[in-house]
């Protein structure tokens, strides 16, 4: 099983979870990573889930059109919307506040 | 069934109750995944749907409003749904009505109830007399665990297909991969309502037996559109050609 390391604020939250898993569906139902993964519309248009990639990012699919249409530059950087993403693997991510960035 | 049954049995009856009947196994549905449906009958697919699913949210404000204050938690996800379904991002619908002129068609005519068929419109009035008529819980148990959750496993199959097969743009599909991930949050915590409030055998029982019946109609109803723009197109050619 995919294990998810989640760093929040300075925090860090790490969970198995299972194979092809959307981190945002998961929060949607009150599981790791919530309440620590802050999202919103769910269909890649407020960019509210947005992660920085640490680990794990280069075995994930290429950034989709909402992806692009989000978040511009910052894939770049290796950020990625957590909404568009299935797990398969192990994967780091961070996502900071932004009082706390 | 006389005695309570566990959580996880419970769960796996209430699958079981939708399986059976899961609209993936509908004639329109195969026809869809196999790419065999011109675009006019994908707009006439979306001409109904529309009425299906547009007052998704009147049906859950009836089941919020009947749902007892001490459900708090019940309640927020049948708010939070109608939200989502609504304005926590773009309307829903409008991003069918998208999709529906991809295919040819105009907001006009998604919009006019006239031009949903006589089984969409029993779909439709069976969801609002659930919603008006059951007890909450076993109208979660029928809008949401029946019907919205196979959402997901269906438009899975059929989103890479309006790309790959029909030549849609991802634009133009977006209304399918947005219920893949919304589908499957409301699906679920459906699934945890009724796990938690259904707490007694017979209410247990009705809400499988909703589930059941929920899945029927789903299945009634894409079978009818199979029937009213398919079949009925294939038997004219035929006629033309003979």
């Amino acid at each position: 099983m995919p294990q998810v390391v989640f760093h929040k604020n300075g925090q860090t939250f790490t969970d198995e979870v299972k194979a092809n898993t959307n981190l945002v569906v998961r929060a949607g139902i009150k599981q790791f990573p919530f309440p620590h993964l802050k999202y919103q519309c769910g269909m890649g248009k407020c960019a509210t889930c947005a992660c920085e990639v640490l680990a794990g990012g280069d075995q994930l699919p290429p950034p989709n059109w909402k992806e692009k249409k989000q978040l511009g530059d910052r894939i770049d950087g290796g950020w990625r919307l957590a909404c568009q993403l299935w797990l398969d693997h192990d994967i780091e991510l961070r996502q900071d506040d932004p009082a706390c960035t | 069934m006389s005695e309570l049954l566990s959580r996880d049995d419970f769960r796996t009856a209430l699958e079981n109750a939708i399986k059976g009947k899961s609209a993936n196994k509908s004639p329109f549905s195969l026809a869809w995944a196999g790419g065999t449906l011109s675009r006019e009958q994908l707009a006439r697919w979306a001409e109904n749907h529309f009425h299906y699913v547009g007052p998704f949210a009147d049906y859950l404000g009836y089941v919020y409003a009947r749902m007892p204050a001490q459900h708090v938690e019940a309640k927020d996800f049948l708010l939070a749904n109608m939200y989502e379904e609504e304005i926590g991002g773009d309307r829903h619908t409008d991003l069918l009505i998208r999709f529906a002129e991809a295919c040819g068609t105009s907001r006009e005519r998604v919009t006019d109830e006239n031009n949903m068929s006589p089984t969409t419109r029993a779909l439709q009035a069976w969801c609002y007399a659930v919603a008006m008529r059951e007890d909450p819980v076993v109208a979660v148990a029928g809008l949401v665990v029946g019907l919205e959750s196979q959402v997901p496993s269906i438009y899975r199959k059929q989103t890479p297909t309006l790309r790959e097969k029909y030549g849609f743009t991802d634009e133009e599909v977006e209304f399918f991969d947005l219920h893949i991930v919304s589908d499957e949050i409301h699906g679920e915590r459906g699934y945890q309502i009724v796990l938690e409030l259904a707490n007694t055998p017979e209410l247990q029982a009705r809400c499988l037996k909703i589930c059941e019946v929920g899945a029927q109609m789903r299945l009634l109803y894409t079978t009818a559109l199979y029937n009213d723009y398919v079949a009925v197109q294939a038997e004219v050619e035929e006629a033309i050609a003979a």
